[in-house]
C-alpha cells in the first residue's frame, strides 16, 4: 500500500506542517488527530510517544506557574488555533488521563475532552516470575520489568461516527493484544519504553542548556521501532484506511478502516450496512474483483490461504458463487465466507452474474462529469471511447443482448463487456430486476372489508428464503450442508409431484391457495387461464413469492424454471398481479450508498 | 431517543479526605469502586479545569466539569468541585453536554457572589435542587428553579440533529406535517413572510420572485426549517418529468401505516378513497422512459380518484419513486469554441433552466439537435 507520507526525519517538519493544514482544513471525521502511547508503572505514569509532533512554540505547558500574574484573566477557552486539535494537551496531562487505574483494564477505554474523544484498551503487563539462578550462572539474569500496564489511544474528533470509534477500539485492542504477547515473549515493549524514556530525558536536559523548545518525540522516530509503527498506523488510518505492522518486525497486526475504503462519492458506506448486504447474498451471486486477479494475488502475504488463491484464480464475472464453488473445488460456505471477506477489505463487490439479459441504467450517484478523474481513466483504457457517450447508453435500462450486432466482429462485443464490467468496478451501473406483487382488484360490494384486510405480502409474513446455512460473520457452523447446491427442498416443491391432474396435484393446489382471502381466491379462478390446470397449479406454487421482494431471476434459480415460462405466466395472470422494476436493495449498497 | 439521566452528583475536594463525592440522586449510585477509578477525571490537574469530561467505566458514562476558584480565603487557597451526571454507557449524551457546563457555570458565578458553596448551610440547598433536576429533566427535558431570591436557573435538553443540505434554486420545499401545527409567530420574520408560499409545487426561485425576500435568504430560511424537519425538498413537477420506482416502493405494501397516510395524501378532494392497487399500478406505472404524461394517458382510470400531482409529492417525499434528471455533456468541440460551462454533466436541465431562465422545452430543442451533445439520465 502506497505511504505518501513517508520519508526521512529530516523531511519531517515540512510533511508534518503541509499535513497538519490539510487535516485541519478539511476536518475529516474518519481520520485521527494523533496516536498516543502511555504506560504506568513503578516509575508512575509516562507519556512514551504521540504523533503527529505537538507544535512547541504554541504548547501551553511552556507557561510556567511562576508567571501566573492575579490580574491577568484566564482565558483557558478561547484557543486560536485548531479548536480540534489536541495540541492544548500537554504530555504530563495525557500521561495522567490516558494511563488508567488497573481495573479499567481489558475493556474499552472511552474519554472526552471537549472537543477530542481518546479511545483505547488499556492492557496490563503479567509480570513473569524472576527466575532464580544461582550464583556461578554466567547468562544474563532477566530484568524485573517496572511497566505495569500500557494504553495505546488514538485521538478522534468528538462528533466522529460511532461506527468509526469501535473500530479505531479493534485496532487498539489489537495492537496492544500484539504488544503483549511480544512483551511476554522477549520484554520489547519494556525495551522500547527504555529508549523511548532515555531520548526523552535526554532531551529535557538539553532544553535545560540551551534553552529552545525541542520536541524529544522526533528524535525517538529513529531509534525506535515502535514509534515507527505507530507513526505507519496513525498515516495509513488517514490516507487508505489500510495497514499492515509487523511489531518487532514479527508479529502482524492488519487492519483497514471500512470508512475509507468504501466509499462513493463523498459518502461511505457504514459497516453495519455492509455486514447486512453480506450476510444476504445468495448462491446465484457473484464476486466482481475491483482490481486484476495478478495485482491481488501479489498484494496477499506469503502464507495466506490456498483456498483463497485459488478463488481468485477463478473468479470471474459471468460466474455465479455456486459455480465458483465447484469450478475452485471448495464448499459453497467457505466460498461465501472468503468472498465476504474480500468485500470487506475493498478488493471485491457483489453483482449478479454478467448475461445477456442483464438489464442496466446509469447508478444515481455516478459521476457523469465531463472533468471527472474517471473519464480520463476510461479514455485511457479504451482508447477511442469517451465515458459520457457510453454512459449516455445507459440512459435508459438496456441489456446487454440490446448491443449485440451481428455484423460487428466478435472482439467489439468483447470490448463491450470489458466497459462494462470497468463501469461496475467503478460504481456507475446499476442493475435493475423485476419485482412482482400480487395486488386483486377490490370487490365491489364490499368495499369496507377489502380496506382492512392487508394485502397478502404482508399476511404471508416474514418468511425469508434467505441462505438456509447461517452466514455468520466469520465463523463457520458445523451443522450445516457443507456443499450445498441446490435451495432447501420444501421451497421448490416441482420435481416430486407427479403430472397430470391428480388428486394429489389438487389438494396441494388448494393448501397453496388457502392463505388467500375468499375473495381473492374467487377472482383468481376467474381468470381464464386459471382453467388451464397446470397453469393454475404453476401460479399456485409461486404464490410466496408475489410480494415484491423476491425478483424474476431468484424465482428462476429456486424453481428451477426458464424465464420465458414466468414471463408468459406473468403476463397470463395480469390482471392480478403488479410488476415493477428497480435495482436490488441488497447489493445495490455497492452502487449507491444508503443516506 | 431520550436521554435518561440515571444519577447527578457533586464531587469536591475536600481540605483533609481528598477528593469524595459529596451528594448524589439517588443516593449510593455511584460505588466506592467506581469513583476511586474515574476521580481523576472528576477532580482534575489544572489543565483540565473548565473542560466538559466525558468519561466511561464500569458500564456508566459520567460527564461533568471540574472547576477551580482559587482564593486565600479557601483552605489549601482553592475550591475545587463538580457537578455531573451519569448516564448508562450506551446513551448518547451530546444533548447533556451544554446542560452540564450552563451548571458549572452558574454554580461558579453563585460562589463568586455569595460564596454559595462553600457556606455549609446554603450548601445542603444543592440536594434539593440536584433532586428536582433529575426529575424535570428525566420528564420533560427542561427545566426551571429558583435557586435564591433573585437567581434562577434555566436548563433545556436540546437534541442534535444531522446537518441538512444545501438547498438549491431548483428545489421545492414541502411540509412534512400538517403546517397548521406550527405556531407562526414563533418562526423569524423571513420564515414568516415565505411560509405562505410553500405548498409544494413552488420551488425556491419562484417563492423568492412571489414573497419579495432574496434568493440566498430563502435558501437559508428553508434550510433552517429542513433541519427541524418542518420540511422535506422535492423537486419540480412537470408532466414532462420521468420518474421510476426504487426498492422502498415495496413498504407501501408491507406497512399498513403508510399505506393509511398515502393512501389519505393522494385520494382527490370530496372523492372516496382511492384503492391501494390502483395507487400502486400508478407507482408501479412509473419506470425510465415514460412521462408523466404518458403515465395520466395510460392509467386514466385508475387516477380517476388519485391526484397525480400529491401522488408524485408523496412518493418523493417518502423516497418511494425518484425522479431522473437529464444531464447534458458536450463531448466534442472545435478547438475555438469555448469550454463547456454548463454542459458538464455536472447540472441538470433544472438547474440550467433556473439559472439561465430559459425554458425546459426551449433548452430541449436547442440540445436534442447538437450532434456534440449527448444526454445522460440519473
Amino acid at each position: 500500500m502506497l505511504n505518501p507520507l513517508v520519508g526521512s526525519p529530516d523531511d519531517s517538519r515540512s510533511m508534518y506542517r503541509q499535513s497538519q493544514n490539510n487535516f485541519y482544513k478539511s476536518g475529516d471525521k474518519t481520520s485521527p488527530i494523533s496516536v498516543i502511547l502511555v504506560s504506568s508503572g513503578s516509575r508512575g505514569n509516562k507519556l512514551l510517544f504521540r504523533y503527529p509532533f505537538q507544535r512547541v512554540d504554541e504548547c501551553p505547558s511552556s507557561l510556567s506557574a511562576k508567571q501566573r500574574n492575579p490580574y491577568a484573566l484566564n482565558v483557558t477557552g478561547d484557543v486560536l488555533e485548531d479548536q480540534d486539535g489536541d495540541s492544548r494537551f500537554s504530555d504530563i496531562i495525557l500521561a495522567t488521563i490516558l494511563a488508567t487505574k488497573s481495573d479499567m483494564c481489558g475493556k474499552k477505554f472511552e474519554l472526552k475532552i471537549d472537543n477530542v474523544r481518546f479511545v483505547g484498551h488499556p492492557t496490563l503487563l503479567q509480570h513473569s516470575p524472576i527466575i532464580q539462578v544461582s550464583k556461578t550462572d554466567p547468562s544474563p539474569k532477566r530484568e524485573m520489568p517496572t511497566m505495569i500496564l500500557f494504553n495505546v489511544v488514538f485521538a478522534l474528533r468528538a462528533n466522529a461516527d460511532p461506527s468509526v470509534i469501535c473500530c479505531m477500539h479493534n485496532l487498539s485492542r489489537r495492537i496492544a493484544i500484539a504488544l503483549q504477547h511480544e512483551e511476554r515473549r522477549c520484554q520489547y515493549l519494556t525495551r522500547e519504553a527504555k529508549l523511548m524514556l532515555a531520548v526523552q530525558d535526554e532531551i529535557t536536559t538539553m532544553t535545560e542548556t540551551d534553552g529552545g523548545p525541542q520536541s524529544p518525540f522526533r528524535q525517538i522516530l529513529p531509534k525506535c521501532k515502535l514509534a515507527r509503527d505507530l507513526k505507519e498506523a496513525y498515516d495509513s488510518l488517514c490516507t487508505t484506511g489500510v495497514m499492515r505492522l509487523h511489531i518487532n518486525s514479527w508479529l502482524e497486526v492488519s487492519f483497514c478502516l471500512p470508512h475509507k475504503i468504501h466509499r462513493i462519492g463523498g459518502n461511505y458506506i457504514p459497516p453495519e450496512a455492509l455486514e447486512r448486504s453480506l450476510k444476504a447474498i445468495r448462491p446465484y451471486h457473484a464476486l466482481l474483483l475491483l482490481e486484476s486477479d495478478k495485482a491481488l494475488l501479489s498484494e496477499l502475504p506469503l502464507d495466506c490461504s490456498p483456498a483463497m488463491v485459488r478463488l481468485i484464480k477463478t473468479c470471474s464475472a459471468v460466474k455465479n458463487l455456486q459455480q465458483l464453488a465447484q469450478d475452485a473445488d471448495l464448499a459453497l460456505l467457505q466460498i461465501f465466507q472468503i468472498a465476504a471477506h474480500l468485500v470487506y477489505w475493498g478488493k471485491a463487490i457483489i453483482i449478479y452474474p454478467l448475461c445477456e439479459n442483464n438489464v442496466y441504467m446509469l447508478s444515481p450517484h455516478a459521476n457523469i462529469s465531463l472533468y471527472s478523474p474517471l473519464a480520463e481513466q476510461f479514455a485511457q483504457q479504451f482508447s477511442g471511447h469517451d465515458l459520457p457517450s457510453m454512459l449516455a447508453k445507459f440512459s435508459l435500462p438496456v441489456s446487454l443482448a440490446e448491443f449485440r450486432n451481428p455484423l460487428e466482429a466478435p472482439a467489439q462485443e468483447a470490448q463491450l463487456i470489458q466497459m462494462v464490467v470497468w463501469m461496475l468496478q467503478h460504481r456507475l451501473l446499476i442493475q435493475l430486476h423485476t419485482y412482482v406483487c400480487l395486488l386483486v382488484p377490490p370487490s365491489e360490494d364490499e368495499p369496507g372489508l377489502r380496506d382492512e384486510e392487508l394485502p397478502l405480502a404482508a399476511r404471508v409474513g416474514g418468511r425469508s428464503l434467505s441462505t438456509p446455512s447461517a452466514l455468520s460473520f466469520g465463523s463457520p457452523t458445523s451443522s450445516d450442508d457443507m456443499t450445498l447446491t441446490s435451495p432447501s427442498i420444501e421451497n421448490s416443491s416441482a420435481e416430486l409431484v407427479p403430472g397430470g391432474d391428480s388428486p394429489l396435484n389438487k389438494r396441494m393446489t388448494e393448501t397453496q391457495l388457502t392463505s388467500l382471502s375468499e375473495h381473492e381466491r374467487q377472482v383468481i379462478l376467474n381468470i381464464p387461464a386459471a382453467q388451464n390446470p397446470e397453469d393454475l397449479r404453476m401460479f399456485a406454487r409461486l404464490l410466496h413469492y408475489f410480494r415484491g421482494h423476491h425478483h424474476l431471476e431468484e424465482i428462476m434459480y429456486n424453481e428451477n424454471m426458464r424465464r420465458s415460462q414466468l414471463k408468459t405466466l406473468f403476463d397470463k395472470f395480469r390482471s392480478v398481479l403488479v410488476v415493477t422494476n428497480h435495482e436490488d436493495p441488497i447489493i445495490s449498497i455497492f452502487q449507491s450508498p444508503m443516506d | 431517543m431520550a436521554t435518561r439521566i440515571e444519577c447527578i452528583f457533586f464531587s469536591e475536594f475536600h481540605p483533609t479526605l481528598g477528593p469524595k463525592i459529596t451528594y448524589q440522586v439517588p443516593e449510593e449510585y455511584i460505588s466506592r469502586e467506581l469513583f476511586d477509578t474515574v476521580q481523576v477525571y472528576i477532580i482534575t490537574k489544572p489543565e483540565l479545569q473548565n473542560k466538559l469530561i466525558t468519561v466511561t467505566a464500569m458500564d456508566k458514562k459520567l460527564i461533568g466539569c471540574p472547576v477551580c476558584i482559587e482564593h486565600k480565603k479557601y483552605s489549601r487557597n482553592a475550591l475545587l468541585f463538580n457537578l455531573g451526571f451519569v448516564c448508562d454507557a450506551h446513551t448518547n449524551t451530546c444533548a447533556l453536554e451544554p446542560i452540564v457546563k450552563k451548571l458549572s457555570g452558574y454554580l461558579t458565578t453563585l460562589e463568586l457572589e455569595s460564596g454559595f458553596i462553600s457556606n455549609e448551610e446554603s450548601k445542603q440547598k444543592l440536594l434539593p435542587i440536584m433532586s428536582t433536576l433529575l426529575e424535570d429533566l428525566n420528564a420533560t427535558g427542561a427545566c426551571t428553579l429558583p435557586i435564591d431570591d433573585s437567581n434562577t436557573i434555566h436548563l433545556k435538553l436540546i437534541q442534535l440533529r444531522r446537518d441538512p443540505p444545501i438547498v438549491q434554486e431548483y428545489d421545492v420545499p414541502v411540509f412534512a406535517e400538517c403546517k397548521d401545527l406550527y405556531i407562526k409567530s414563533q418562526w423569524d420574520l423571513t420564515t414568516q413572510q415565505i411560509l405562505p408560499y410553500i405548498d409544494g409545487f413552488r420551488h425556491i426561485q419562484k417563492i423568492s420572485a412571489e414573497a419579495d425576500v432574496e434568493l440566498n435568504l430563502v435558501r437559508i430560511a428553508v434550510q433552517n426549517l429542513l433541519y427541524y424537519g418542518v420540511v422535506t425538498l422535492v423537486s419540480i413537477f412537470q408532466y414532462s418529468n420521468v420518474y421510476c420506482t426504487t426498492p422502498k416502493v415495496q413498504s407501501l405494501i408491507d406497512d399498513k401505516s403508510i399505506q393509511e397516510e398515502c393512501l389519505g395524501y393522494v385520494t382527490k378532494q370530496g372523492q372516496k378513497r382511492a384503492s391501494l392497487r390502483d395507487v400502486f399500478q400508478l407507482y408501479c406505472g412509473l419506470s425510465p422512459g415514460t412521462t408523466m404524461r404518458d403515465l395520466c394517458s395510460r392509467y386514466s382510470q385508475q387516477l380517476q380518484r388519485v391526484d397525480e400531482r400529491r401522488l408524485i409529492q408523496f412518493g418523493l417525499m417518502k423516497c418511494l419513486i425518484r425522479r431522473l434528471q437529464k444531464y447534458p455533456v458536450k463531448v466534442a468541440r472545435d478547438e475555438r469554441s469555448r469550454l463547456p460551462r454548463l454542459y458538464t454533466g455536472s447540472h441538470s436541465y433544472d438547474e440550467i433552466c433556473c439559472k439561465t431562465g430559459i425554458s425546459y422545452q426551449e433548452l430541449d430543442e436547442r440540445l436534442e439537435n447538437d450532434p456534440n451533445i449527448v444526454i445522460c439520465w440519473k
